[in-house]
């Protein structure tokens, strides 16, 4: 090659790159986070929003969400809901109608996503449930929300088994029982321990804001059960465990709170936890944790100097599916598009939940994920990890199919 | 039977002594000043918002950070009537009346930005539990009813003995004659709102030691402050402490007998049945 051709050959690669990279550009993508920013439900809320803003930072600094041959870049605008209806509907008509945001992700707390869930299929929307575990959400078929959390009674039936299986047949109950999927959890339990020839003997109650739990522990302690089984909030729930040990109850409890190490043990020592059970997903915890798991508990505590809460990777896998979806859809534009491609997705291989594919995709027809269930126990000041506890996807997918 | 009574009993008490101490404060106020003081509550969350503070980030022993933190809400209480009640003490009640409500409401402002959102516990490190036949008593509730006992009568005392409370019942009683006996009527506000601030934070402690500090809790225990004040009779002592402690057992005793589900009602369905057969309060005066 002469080098007047050599010249020529350079002027047209730098002219098609650069007319290339202005048909590449790179665009901003802006989703919202509708969660519980503050009050009782910031506790799982807060930890769902940090996680989807460190899952952006991340895809950010890996180039973004590519839609042929434009980039994404990933802008995260959160709002307070509160875990209150009205609150969760005024900040999503606000993402929805004032910001132009098309994908909302969040929602730790049922009764803000079941307000939202009701209008979003009228929405030119996809809705990403994250923590969220009251069943009817995800049975009214809307074909543009998901959630990563499998519902309550899911669980509550393979906790069930488990507690059958340690052989207590007289069982206590004492939780937030006028929230519907703690209620269908406990219904879930009952029907195994049933099984089982055991019985739930005491179904107590506790409200959100109740700490001196003292009344119901006593009542209970007075039928002399076998175990207590602890559904509810983190907050009220530490409360139980610390007051039960000084009112003298030695015996097994069962939960299903889903809290960190660092949350109880802003109420109770140590000591008054050991040995207690939280029966839940495979959520996040060091030991039951994948090599993702790992590397997301360790980005979240450096970023946010606090432990990530067990539930917080429903919402950074949330961010993670989303971008497998737009990347498959094509589009960030068609939002049916968008929500058809979650719908067909394989697990991303990014996430950090331990999810049961149905049909080899993460979300089932219902827009259901699932995760597999565990056994935790409290030990010398951490939850361990004891077993899974075996959990069908499939079956509970087709049960799901069935309801309304 | 028996002993599941005598629990629920003991178990009612620590609360009571909580509730007691509120109304003690609200009913001083009320009954000497005549302002419902609706910021109480949150002055007293303010009051264990900084024991917290001072035992966990200042690292100081939590025995040597409640007397800070009572000098403090004594302060306080003293900076509250001068600047936001004494202006407007001579203007229409209604006007001490939405004082009260603004305060309430800048309180529970500045207790989220100074303290933030989160519940916090003050670490007091008594875990023992004390057993009693079938009964157990925890340490920590044991020092609240002690406590509380403690503060009641100290309070009395210094009400009934000294010159100081017999100025404070003097006004109380009757305003102009007091003037007339030479009674110094501008620092007795002041001495009363000292007083029966460091009586809310005294109640803020326990709660945060008991159970918990968080936003709204504040308002909460003010509401149940003014449920023990009708229900003891307005502006009595000892109707505040009968009422308090029957508050608190009946709470008890109501979830663990009738449903938990209810206990706050039941609480005040034993106070609406009170005040129909006693519209005065357990130990009001008749009108």
């Amino acid at each position: 090659m002469s080098k007047h051709k050599f010249t020529r050959a350079c002027a047209a690669l730098a002219l098609t790159l650069v007319a290339g990279s202005s048909l590449a550009a790179e665009k901003k993508l802006t989703v919202g986070v509708a969660d519980a920013l503050t009050g009782g439900g910031a506790v799982y809320g807060l930890p769902q929003a940090n996680a989807v803003k460190m899952a952006a930072e991340e895809i950010n600094a890996a180039g973004g969400i590519k839609v042929g041959a434009d980039t994404y870049k990933i802008d995260v605008i959160a709002y307070d809901d509160k875990a209150n209806p009205t609150e969760a509907t005024n900040a999503v008509r606000k993402l929805i109608d004032r910001d132009g945001v098309k994908y909302i992700l969040g929602f730790c707390c049922s009764g803000s996503t079941s307000a939202v869930a009701s209008f979003i299929g009228n929405e030119k929307a996809v809705m990403l449930v994250g923590n969220a575990a009251e069943r009817s959400i995800t049975t009214k078929k809307i074909p543009n929300l998901v959630r990563t959390r499998p519902p309550a009674d899911y669980t509550g039936q393979a906790a069930g088994t488990f507690i059958a299986r340690k052989g207590q047949k007289r069982i206590a109950v004492l939780g937030a029982l006028d929230v519907g999927f703690y209620a269908q959890y406990v219904d879930s339990v009952e029907r195994e321990i049933k099984k089982a020839g055991g019985e739930i003997i005491a179904r107590e109650v506790f409200s959100l804001k109740d700490r001196d739990m003292t009344p119901q522990l006593t009542k209970i302690r007075g039928l002399n059960p076998d175990a207590i089984l602890v559904v509810g909030y983190v907050e009220p729930a530490a409360f139980v465990y610390r007051q039960a040990v000084e009112l003298g109850m030695n015996i097994p409890r069962y939960g299903f709170t889903s809290g960190s190490e660092e949350q109880f043990l802003r109420v109770t020592t140590s000591e008054q936890m050991e040995g207690v059970w939280d029966l839940r997903p495979t959520e996040l915890t060091l030991l039951s944790a994948s090599k993702n798991g790992i590397a997301y508990h360790a980005n979240y505590t450096k970023k946010y100097n606090a432990s990530p809460s067990p539930s917080s990777p429903y919402a950074y896998d949330q961010l993670y599916a989303l971008k497998a979806a737009i990347e498959a859809a094509g589009t960030v534009d068609n939002t049916d598009a968008v929500a058809k491609a979650l719908r067909n997705l394989a697990v991303p291989p990014q996430v950090v939940m331990q999810y049961q594919p149905v049909d080899g995709k993460m979300f089932d027809v219902n827009g259901q994920a699932y995760t597999s269930n565990g056994a935790f126990q409290w030990q010398k000041g951490k939850w361990v990890f004891v077993e899974d506890l075996p959990s069908d996807s499939k079956a509970y997918s087709q049960f799901l199919s069935t309801l309304n | 039977m028996l002993i599941e009574i005598l629990q629920q009993t003991i178990n009612g008490l620590a609360i009571g002594g909580v509730y007691v101490l509120i109304a003690l404060g609200l009913t001083t106020v009320f009954g000497i000043l005549g302002i419902a003081h609706f910021a109480h509550g949150s002055i007293s969350m303010f009051g264990g918002y900084l024991t917290y503070f001072l035992a966990t980030s200042q690292g100081l022993p939590v025995l040597a950070a409640i007397p800070v933190a009572l000098a403090a809400g004594i302060l306080l209480g003293v900076l509250v009537e001068v600047l936001a009640y004494r202006p407007v003490r001579n203007a229409n009640h209604i006007n001490a009346f939405i004082v009260a409500l603004g305060l309430t409401m800048m309180v529970e402002g500045i207790n989220l930005q100074l303290f933030g959102h989160e519940q916090v516990v003050i670490p007091t490190g008594l875990s023992r539990v004390f057993r009693f036949g079938g009964i157990t008593v925890p340490e920590l509730r044991l020092y609240v009813i002690v406590a509380a006992i403690v503060l009641v009568v100290a309070m009395m005392i210094f009400v009934e003995r000294t010159k100081t409370g017999q100025a404070i019942r003097a006004v109380a009683e009757n305003r102009d004659a007091a003037i007339l006996m030479g009674v110094n009527v501008r620092t007795i506000p002041l001495i009363v709102f000292g007083m029966s601030t460091a009586l809310g934070v005294a109640a803020g402690i326990m709660v945060g030691a008991l159970f918990a500090i968080a936003p709204g809790i504040g308002e909460g225990l003010v509401v149940k402050g003014f449920a023990v004040l009708i229900l003891g009779g307005l502006g009595s002592f000892p109707g505040a402490i009968l009422g308090g402690t029957v508050l608190g057992i009946t709470e008890s005793i109501a979830a663990g007998f009738i449903s938990s589900a209810y206990k706050d009602v039941i609480a005040f369905v034993v106070m609406i049945l009170v005040l129909l057969i006693r519209p005065q309060g357990l130990l009001g005066r008749a009108p």
